[in-house]
C-alpha cells in the first residue's frame, strides 16, 4: 500500500516535470515565432510607434512693389494634425478632436482621407490655423488625445487685400492631379503652392524647401529626443515691377466711375509692367487655408466673374484703337504716305456695299493725322482695302495683337487677328476681300486682350521696339537683388521713323485736338491716345435679347495712351466694360498717369474728382466710332 | 537546533539559481525605471526602486535563511496559526488597507508597505501539506476534499475581495498541484476540475467585475479595444516582437524606455527583458525558471515524508502558476491581470516571500535525511 502510493506520487512527479518542460520549451517556441520569425514586422512596428518626422514648413518668399512696399508676406498659425499610429483608433481620436474643437468630424474624416497615401509617420494636417480657443482645447486633451500634435506653420498674408490679386494670384493646397502632372517639381501631398498669378508663375522660387525635424515621442505623444534636424529653407525674395500707387489709383478709379474691367500700364523703356487691374477683383487672404465650399462657389458663379484676370484674359473686340495697328501696317508697307489724303463723305462703297463712317456729315478731306484724330472710318476702309487681310495681320502681330505677349503670368489667352489662313484654318472658307473693310476700324473677327494692346502702344510709343511685358524687377536669390533685364520679343518696326511720327502725333491730336480723347489731357504732360468701342452685340442680336438688361448690351469703351508724348514713360490700356463710349475710359487712364507723374516729381498724390463723371445718354450719341 | 551537517545537504545550486533570477530582475528594474534626465542630475544614476528592491533582496535571504532554519515539520505542526495570522492580515487589509489604482491590496507598517497577498500561498501550502501528510488521499471522500477547499476558499475570498483576482486565483494551483501528486483518484481530479468548469459561467456573472470581464474578452479580441484594454497586450508582443535575436540593448529598448509599455518595472517586465536582451535572453531566463522548478521537483522527490513533498509541491505550483502566467501574458499571449513574475518584477513583499518559499523549498530538501 505505501510503495504502491509512493510510485503513484513518484510517477505524478514525473507527469509534473515533463508538464512543466513541455510548457517552457512551447513558450520559448513562442518567443522565437515573435521575436526571430516575426521580428522584423514588430521591429517596424515599434520604429513607428516612436518616431516622428515634423515637417517644418518654409516661409514663402516675402513679394515688394517697386517701391519696396510688402504685397505678400507670411505670418505664423497653428495647425491642428493626426499621426496615424497602429496603437490609437483614429476614429475614436476625430471624433474626440471634433468634439473638443468644435468642428464637424466629417471634416476630419475628409482631411485624413485625401491624405491617405502620407506615410504614418507623417502627421496629417486636420484643422489648419487653429484658433487659440482650439489649441488650448488639444492642449487640454493631450492625454486623451496623444497622437494629436499642434504645429506652427507660416500662411501667406496678402496685406493689400484685393489689390493687385489677379497679379499676385493665390495659394492652395496641392491637388492630386497637380502631383500627378508635376511629378518631377518635388511636391507632396498637403504641401501649399501657388494656383494661378505670380504665386503659380513663380512658385519654384517662391515655395522655398521645407524642413523636417525627426524626433523620438513617448507614448503621450510628448518628444523625448530630437534626432536630427533639417532647417527649412525660406522661399526667395521677389521685388515686382508694380507699383502699388499706380495700381491702386486704377483699381480706385474704376470704383469710383462705376466701371468694371482692366487696365494696363507698361514702361514703354523697359517693359516693366507698373499697374495689371482687373476689376472686379477677389482677397486672396481667404484663399490661404482653404477656402470653404460656398465661397468658392461663390466667386465662380459670380456673373461679374472676379477670379478672371480681364487684363490677360478677356478677349474683346478691340474697335478704333486697331486703327493705330493699321495705319502703322500701311506707313511699314509704303503703302500710303503720311500725307496721304481721302475725302470722306461719311460713308464709302467697297466690293460692292457700302460702308458708313461714324460721321454721318463725313469728315472732308482727311490726311493721316487728322484721319487718327477724327477717328475717320472711310480713311481706314481705304488704308485696309490697299493693304489686304494678310499684310494688316502681319503688322498686328509685330506690334503685339493676336500674340503672346510673354507676360509672366499664367493662363494667358490670345487675341485673334485674321487672316487668309486663319480663315481657311477654321471655317475652311477663303477670305472675303470686303471683310478686310470692317477689319481695317477693328470690327469683325478681330479680338485683342487689354495687355496685348497696352503692349502696341508701348511699342509705337518707344519708335517701335517690342518688349516683353514683365513682372519680375529683381530676385534675391539669397546673395542680395538680382535685376530682372528687359527682353525684347522681336526685332525693331521697320517703319520710316518719320511715318511713326505721325501716327504719334495722329494720337497726340486725338487727346489734345478735336479728337475724342479730351478726357485723358493732363496739364503739363502731353499724353498722346485713342480710343475705342468694342461692340458687345450687333443690332440684330441686341433685338433678339430683349429681355437681358439694357447695360449688359452696351458697348465697351477702350482707351489706350501713353506720356509724355515726344519721351514716353508709361504706356497702356483701359478697358472700361460696358462703358459704351472710349472716352469715358480715359479718367481711369488720366488718374493713373497722374498718380504716376505726381510720383515721379515727389508731389502729393492726387484725388480723384469729386463728382463722377456719369454717361449723359444720348448726349454724345455722334460722338466717337 | 540545527545540525551542522545539515548544510552539507542545503542545494547551492537551486540557491544560486534563484539569487541569479533576483539579480536579473535588479537589472532589469534599473533598465525599467531609467531616466535619463535623473540620470544626468544624479551621481550615482540608479533610482528608488533600484535601491528598494535590493533590500528587499537582502531581507528576503534572511528570511529564505530563516525558513531554512527552522524545520519544516515544526512548520507544518503550527500551520493552523500561520494561516491565521496572515487570514487576519488579509482581513486588516481589507479593513485598513492602502488604495491604490482602485484596489486596496496593502498595508502600511512603520513606514513601508506591506503586500500580504502575496504571502497567502505559504500557509496554504503548509496547512494543506499537514492536511494531506496525515490523511491518505488514496481514500479520500469527497467531505475531506471539501474540508481542504475550505482552507482555500477562505483565503481566495479575502484575497479576490481587494479585488486581486489575480493572486487569489494563484491559490487555486496550490491546491491542485498538491492533491494531483497526493495521488487523488484521476475521477474525483475530473470532478474538481468538471465542478470548476460547470461554475466558471456563473463566476464570470457574479465574481468578476466588469474591468475583469473586459480584459477576457479583450484577450479574445484585442482589436477591438486597441486604444484601451489591448492597448497593453498589443504593445507588449509589439514590445516582445521588436526586440529580435540578439535585443536592443540593455537600457536600449524604446517600447519600455518611452513608455509605451505601462508598469514595465512590474508586471511588464519580462516584456522589456525580451526587448532589450533578445531571444536569447528569454532562452536563458526560462532555462533558469525551468531549473528552478525540476530543482524544486527534485526536492519533492527526495523529500523524507509526504508533509514534506506535499509541502515542496504546493510552494512550487504557486510559483510555476505564477511564472508561466506572468511570461505568457508579456508576450502578449494571455490576458493582462496583475500577475507579477516572481522574483524579477518589481515588488518587496513578493520577492520576501519568494525566497521564503524557496527557504522551505530547501528546508525540505535538507532534512531528507533526519527524523
Amino acid at each position: 500500500m505505501l510503495i504502491e502510493e509512493r510510485s503513484t506520487q513518484t510517477l505524478r512527479l514525473s507527469v509534473l516535470k515533463w508538464t512543466l518542460t513541455t510548457t517552457f520549451v512551447v513558450l520559448a517556441v513562442c518567443f522565437w515565432y515573435l521575436q526571430v520569425a516575426q521580428h522584423t514586422r514588430f521591429l517596424e512596428t515599434a520604429e513607428n510607434n516612436h518616431r516622428r518626422t515634423l515637417a517644418l514648413d518654409a516661409p514663402r518668399g516675402v513679394v515688394f512693389d517697386r517701391g519696396g512696399r510688402l504685397l505678400v508676406e507670411n505670418r505664423y498659425a497653428r495647425n491642428i494634425s493626426i499621426v496615424r499610429d497602429q496603437a490609437h483608433d483614429l476614429e475614436r481620436t476625430s471624433d474626440l478632436l471634433a468634439n473638443v474643437t468644435g468642428t464637424s468630424p466629417d471634416a476630419i474624416r475628409e482631411a485624413l482621407a485625401r491624405n491617405r497615401g502620407v506615410p504614418n509617420y507623417r502627421p496629417v494636417v486636420v484643422i489648419r490655423d487653429a484658433t487659440l480657443a482650439q489649441v488650448a482645447a488639444v492642449m487640454a486633451h493631450r492625454y486623451e488625445l496623444p497622437n494629436a500634435v499642434v504645429e506652427q506653420v507660416p500662411v501667406r498674408e496678402y496685406p493689400a487685400h484685393a489689390a493687385a490679386a489677379h497679379v499676385l494670384g493665390y495659394v492652395g493646397e496641392v491637388s492630386e492631379l497637380q502631383l500627378t502632372r508635376q511629378k518631377d517639381a518635388g511636391l507632396r501631398l498637403g504641401d501649399i503652392i501657388g494656383q494661378t498669378g505670380l504665386e503659380r508663375q513663380y512658385n519654384r522660387l517662391l515655395m522655398g524647401n521645407a524642413g523636417a525635424q525627426f524626433v523620438r515621442v513617448n507614448s503621450l505623444g510628448r518628444e523625448v529626443r530630437v534626432d536630427r534636424t533639417v532647417d527649412p529653407v525660406s522661399g526667395r525674395r521677389v521685388q515686382l515691377t508694380i507699383d502699388l500707387d499706380v495700381q491702386q489709383a486704377a483699381e480706385k478709379a474704376f470704383a469710383h466711375y462705376g466701371y468694371t474691367g482692366a487696365a494696363v500700364a507698361l514702361d514703354p523703356n523697359t517693359g516693366e509692367v507698373l499697374a495689371l487691374a482687373s476689376v472686379p477683383s477677389f482677397d486672396p487672404n481667404a484663399f490661404v487655408n482653404g477656402i470653404d465650399h460656398a465661397a468658392w462657389r461663390a466667386l465662380l458663379t459670380d456673373p461679374r466673374r472676379p477670379l478672371q484676370n480681364r487684363a490677360i484674359q478677356g478677349r474683346y473686340s478691340p474697335g478704333s484703337t486697331f486703327k493705330i495697328a493699321v495705319a502703322t501696317a500701311a506707313l511699314g508697307e509704303g503703302v500710303v504716305k503720311p500725307s496721304f489724303r481721302v475725302q470722306c463723305a461719311g460713308g464709302a462703297s467697297f466690293h460692292g456695299r457700302y460702308f458708313r463712317c461714324w460721321r454721318r456729315g463725313g469728315h472732308g478731306w482727311v490726311d493721316m493725322r487728322r484721319a487718327i484724330e477724327q477717328s475717320c472710318n472711310v480713311y481706314f476702309y481705304t488704308l485696309g482695302n490697299r493693304l489686304g487681310i494678310d499684310r494688316i495681320h502681319k503688322w498686328a502681330t509685330r506690334l503685339g495683337l493676336g500674340a503672346t505677349s510673354g507676360i509672366d503670368l499664367p493662363h494667358v489667352v490670345r487675341g485673334i487677328v485674321p487672316s487668309t489662313a486663319w480663315k481657311k484654318l477654321t471655317t475652311g472658307q477663303r477670305w472675303y476681300r470686303g471683310e478686310t473693310i470692317s477689319v481695317a476700324i477693328g470690327q469683325g473677327p478681330v479680338s485683342v486682350t487689354p495687355i496685348e494692346l497696352a503692349v502696341m502702344m508701348s511699342t509705337i510709343a518707344n519708335g517701335g521696339t517690342r518688349l516683353v511685358p514683365h513682372l519680375l524687377k529683381a530676385v534675391d536669390e539669397g546673395r542680395g537683388w538680382r535685376p530682372v533685364p528687359a527682353q525684347a520679343a522681336g526685332p525693331v518696326l521697320d517703319v520710316p521713323p518719320p511715318a511713326l511720327e505721325a501716327v504719334r502725333r495722329g494720337l497726340w491730336l486725338v487727346v489734345n485736338g478735336a479728337g475724342t480723347g479730351g478726357r485723358g489731357r493732363l496739364e503739363h504732360y502731353d499724353v498722346a491716345g485713342k480710343t475705342g468701342t468694342a461692340q458687345v452685340i450687333s443690332v440684330e442680336g441686341a433685338e433678339r435679347a430683349g429681355e437681358q438688361t439694357a447695360r449688359d448690351l452696351r458697348d465697351h469703351g477702350w482707351f489706350v495712351f501713353f506720356a509724355p508724348a515726344d519721351r514716353p514713360q508709361i504706356a497702356g490700356v483701359v478697358f472700361a466694360e460696358h462703358s459704351e463710349h472710349g472716352y469715358l475710359a480715359a479718367p481711369i487712364a488720366k488718374y493713373m498717369m497722374q498718380v504716376f507723374f505726381a510720383k515721379q516729381e515727389r508731389r502729393p498724390l492726387p484725388t480723384l474728382p469729386p463728382t463722377p463723371a456719369l454717361v449723359a445718354d444720348g448726349a454724345t450719341g455722334d460722338l466717337d466710332d | 537546533m540545527i545540525d551542522h551537517r545539515l548544510y552539507r545537504h542545503i542545494d547551492w545550486l537551486l540557491v544560486a539559481a534563484v539569487v541569479l533570477l533576483a539579480i536579473v530582475g535588479l537589472a532589469m528594474i534599473y533598465s525599467t525605471t531609467y531616466d535619463p534626465m535623473a540620470a544626468t542630475r544624479a551621481r550615482i544614476p540608479i533610482g528608488p526602486r533600484v535601491w528598494t528592491q535590493a533590500a528587499a533582496l537582502v531581507v528576503g535571504l534572511v528570511v529564505m535563511a530563516a525558513a531554512v532554519w527552522i524545520d519544516y515539520r515544526r512548520l507544518t505542526q503550527n500551520a493552523l496559526v500561520l494561516y491565521a495570522i496572515v487570514a487576519a492580515m488579509l482581513l486588516c487589509v481589507l479593513l485598513l488597507g492602502v488604495t491604490a489604482g482602485g484596489a486596496r491590496r496593502w498595508l502600511s507598517v512603520g513606514g513601508f508597505t506591506l503586500q500580504p497577498s502575496a504571502f497567502a500561498t505559504i500557509p496554504l501550502a503548509l496547512v494543506l501539506a499537514a492536511y494531506f501528510g496525515e490523511n491518505r488521499l488514496t481514500a479520500w471522500k469527497g467531505s475531506d476534499l471539501a474540508v481542504a477547499g475550505a482552507f482555500v476558499a477562505g483565503l481566495f475570498v479575502l484575497i479576490a475581495r481587494q479585488p486581486d483576482l489575480g493572486s487569489a486565483i494563484t491559490l487555486l494551483p496550490v491546491f491542485l498541484g498538491m492533491v494531483f501528486v497526493a495521488g487523488l483518484r484521476l475521477r474525483l481530479l475530473g470532478i474538481v476540475l468538471a465542478m470548476g468548469l460547470v461554475l466558471s459561467p456563473v463566476a464570470w456573472k457574479y465574481a468578476l467585475a466588469d474591468y475583469q470581464r473586459a480584459r477576457i474578452v479583450t484577450f479574445l479580441d484585442p482589436g477591438q479595444d486597441p486604444l484601451g484594454a489591448g492597448y497593453q497586450q498589443i504593445q507588449a508582443r509589439i514590445t516582445v516582437g521588436s526586440g529580435g535575436l540578439t535585443g536592443k540593448g540593455f537600457v536600449q529598448g524604446t517600447q519600455g524606455q518611452y513608455k509605451f509599455l505601462p508598469v514595465a518595472h512590474n508586471d511588464f517586465i519580462y516584456s522589456v527583458l525580451a526587448e532589450e536582451q533578445g531571444f536569447l535572453g528569454v532562452l536563458a531566463t526560462l532555462g533558469l525558471y525551468l531549473f528552478v522548478m525540476l530543482r524544486s521537483i527534485e526536492a519533492a522527490r527526495l523529500a523524507k515524508d509526504r508533509t514534506g513533498a506535499y509541502l515542496v509541491i504546493g510552494l512550487l505550483s504557486g510559483f510555476a502558476f505564477q511564472v508561466v502566467y506572468n511570461i505568457t501574458m508579456s508576450a502578449g499571449l494571455a490576458p493582462v491581470k496583475g500577475l507579477t513574475l516572481p522574483l524579477m518584477s518589481y515588488g518587496g513583499s513578493s520577492l520576501i516571500a519568494t525566497c521564503a518559499t524557496f527557504g522551505l523549498i530547501l528546508n525540505v530538501r535538507m532534512r531528507r535525511f533526519t527524523n
